[in-house]
């Protein structure tokens, strides 16, 4: 029973494994809720092990091995933790379904947009498969979905002149 | 073919509008008033009011036309995806999204295309496009909704067309006002109307403006949520774009044309922060997406 219970622990440690490292010093809670209990806190700079996400929290193991929950905010990812191989897996994953055809790792690069030929085909073909309202609406509510009213924020919206720098006003 | 001669009928009209509308020479005024034209643009001025005009002022038809020369050259470099379920399935779910913005009635499409590069893109009219490579890799329906709620608000707040008169993009903007001058000197417009979707292409490969890309990000989350997913579901999108290598050559033009995926987390941080936590437990992931997914 104890060995099943580690066995499935690596299991999904090794599947869901991301590092990531901590921004600012906070708690870390037992559940993903600011009323649970606070079992620990985590300095800034810890660089942690991303296990799971909820909401807007996401389950981090500590180096000290002690797991919990924090705020995503708190988390940056850094660059170059997935390296180009795990990319051409991904490639060779998509080829391997059977679904697409994959010519070769050669991306959508500015040259292949600047020397593309227009294609009207495939426009239309895109246009072809366009939801109408009702359907998306009904297929939403199959799924669980429900729309809600949220107040849009009032300083994402840019102001005309063109130059005027919104991000500074926010950051006031 | 047809559709071609559009976009060089729409612009010599934009350009008969602003003429005889001098209301619009205010907004021309504030255009010109600080460094942010270039010489070029600012020589021909007539033509930078007529793109100015066109800001504001595009008709329903003339964006439909734009829209539809931009994305026949972005679907000329990579088609769509051969998957009909895929391509039904992201129409479904980015028109629900979109039936939570500005414009519900928009003729929206949408649609995954096939390349191994991780970006998405918009055009006006209503039409988005998310890569193959990005959508390998998102792991929920809320994803996906929040990428698609920041491809909306750039074609509800007409971040494309603003880029053109930008001072980031000049060469687009000179290049838009040859081609008008290219249908007044002759009948081509066929050829014409094929020259405008290479040159408003040229946004996808210069990017928008960073504060409209930061706009996107709070106002997507804002449509997830209003859409019933969790809107920090985008957070999650950011931090997995961190995690690539930069030098990663599928991400390239992503991170060529966007500020970095950390900058737009702190943006996030800054300005929606805990604001819409009421919304955080809302749909994370459905059936649906486990099935197409697959």
């Amino acid at each position: 029973m104890t060995r099943m219970f580690y066995s499935l622990l690596l299991l999904s440690s090794l599947a869901l494994a991301e590092p990531g490292t901590v921004i600012r010093k906070t708690d870390l809670r037992d559940k993903p809720f600011l009323d649970a209990a606070v079992v620990g806190n985590v300095s800034s700079n810890t660089q942690v092990d991303i296990q799971s996400r909820k909401g807007a929290w996401m389950q981090v193991k500590l180096p000290s091995g002690q797991a919990g929950w924090i705020k995503l905010l708190n988390v940056r990812t850094s660059s170059g933790t997935t390296s180009s191989s795990t990319a051409l897996a991904n490639v060779i994953k998509t080829g391997s379904s059977g679904k697409t055809v994959t010519t070769g790792v050669k991306g959508l690069s500015a040259e292949e947009i600047q020397n593309a030929r227009p294609n009207l085909a495939e426009v239309a073909k895109m246009s072809s498969y366009a939801a109408n309202s009702a359907d998306a609406q009904k297929t939403a509510q199959a799924n669980q979905l429900i729309a809600v009213q949220v107040p849009a924020f009032a300083n994402s919206t840019p102001t005309t002149a063109p130059g005027s720098n919104i991000y500074q006003e926010r950051r006031r | 073919m047809k559709k071609q001669f559009l976009l060089p009928f729409a612009l010599a009209a934009a350009i008969t509008a602003s003429l005889s509308a001098p209301a619009h020479a205010l907004d021309l005024g504030k255009l010109l008033s600080g460094d942010t034209l270039s010489k070029g643009l600012s020589v021909l001025s007539n033509a930078g009011e007529a793109l100015n005009t066109s800001v504001k002022g595009l008709t329903p038809e003339q964006e439909e036309a734009l829209g539809h020369n931009v994305m026949a050259n972005l679907l000329g470099a990579a088609p769509l995806m051969n998957d009909a379920k895929v391509q039904r399935y992201v129409n479904q779910v980015g028109l629900w999204v979109a039936m939570q913005s500005e414009q519900p009635n928009l003729n929206w499409r949408f649609g995954v295309i096939d390349t191994p590069n991780i970006n998405s893109f918009a055009a006006a009219g209503g039409y988005i496009l998310i890569t193959r490579g990005l959508w390998d890799r998102i792991r929920s329906e809320a994803e996906l909704a929040a990428i698609l709620g920041h491809e909306i608000t750039h074609v509800t707040q007409k971040h494309h067309v603003k880029a053109l008169i930008s001072s980031k993009s000049q060469q687009a903007g000179s290049d838009l006002i040859s081609i008008v001058a290219d249908y007044n000197s002759s009948k081509s417009g066929a050829k014409a109307g094929e020259k405008g979707g290479k040159a408003l292409s040229e946004i996808f490969v210069r990017g928008l403006d960073k504060n409209d890309e930061y706009v996107a990000d709070v106002n997507g989350m804002v449509l997830a949520a209003r859409a019933g997913y969790n809107p920090y579901a985008l957070v999650s999108v950011l931090q997995l774009l961190g995690s690539v290598n930069a030098s990663d050559s599928t991400v390239a033009l992503l991170f060529s044309t966007h500020p970095s995926p950390q900058e737009r987390l702190d943006n996030i941080d800054q300005v929606v922060g805990e604001k819409l936590e009421g919304y955080a437990d809302a749909t994370e992931n459905t059936k649906r997406f486990n099935q197409v997914k697959r």
